[in-house]
């Protein structure tokens, strides 16, 4: 296994778990008064560690076993993969970007949006490197 | 499944047991991709294909082989 692929697995795990807690833990209750937006954004500090530290991690220990392995060049076929995960990431987006302007029009909290915009970046990642998984494991 | 097979096995066994990572680098591309080449799991670009072929000192459709399907 590449490099890249165990860092797209690590990513994807991370970002499952990590945005997995802080939906399943955030304080829905508040979610339309002020408080609701501090809420989300003090969870973020520990999702955010989460992820960017399980991948430094990874990356230090790749470095230390394997130096050559993690210095390789994208070549053609990763980034024919890395573009397929993006297209198809791309449209869904679009969609959460169309989410939240009806979000707006519908007078939906700070909080509210906040979520929906987190949300849709999270879907649109995982399915980023899902996608990208997917074609590092079946082939293009 | 693509619609060709291809000899780089053979040929890497013929040119001395030339490994993957040999081959990838000769052609610009990562082991990883050369293995998914020679299990037909990617399609190399046309200039990927020709140093394929020219490491081996043969020509690209000595190489890959088009499949009637």
């Amino acid at each position: 296994m590449s490099f890249r692929e165990k860092i797209h697995w690590v990513a994807f795990v991370a970002l499952f778990l990590a945005f997995g807690w802080y939906f399943a833990t955030y304080p829905w209750a508040i979610i339309d008064t002020p408080a609701g937006v501090g809420a989300g954004a003090a969870k973020l500090v520990p999702v955010a560690i989460i992820i960017l530290g399980a991948m430094a991690l990874v990356s230090v220990i790749s470095v230390v076993r394997n130096p050559k392995e993690t210095h390789v060049q994208e070549d053609e076929r990763e980034k024919s993969i890395h573009h397929r995960g993006t297209h198809i990431a791309y449209y869904l987006l679009i969609l959460g970007v169309w989410a939240n302007l009806f979000a707006i029009f519908y007078h939906v909290s700070a909080a509210g949006r906040l979520n929906l915009l987190i949300a849709t970046a999270v879907i649109a990642e995982l399915v980023r490197v899902g996608v990208q998984l997917y074609y590092y494991r079946r082939g293009v | 499944m693509l619609p060709f097979d291809n000899d780089i096995r053979t040929l890497r066994f013929l040119a001395g047991e030339v490994t993957q990572a040999e081959l990838g680098d000769a052609a610009g591309v990562t082991r990883q991709t050369i293995a998914a080449i020679e299990q037909g799991k990617y399609s190399p670009s046309l200039e990927v294909a020709m140093r394929i072929a020219r490491h081996f000192g043969k020509r690209v459709d000595d190489v890959f082989v088009w499949r009637e399907i």
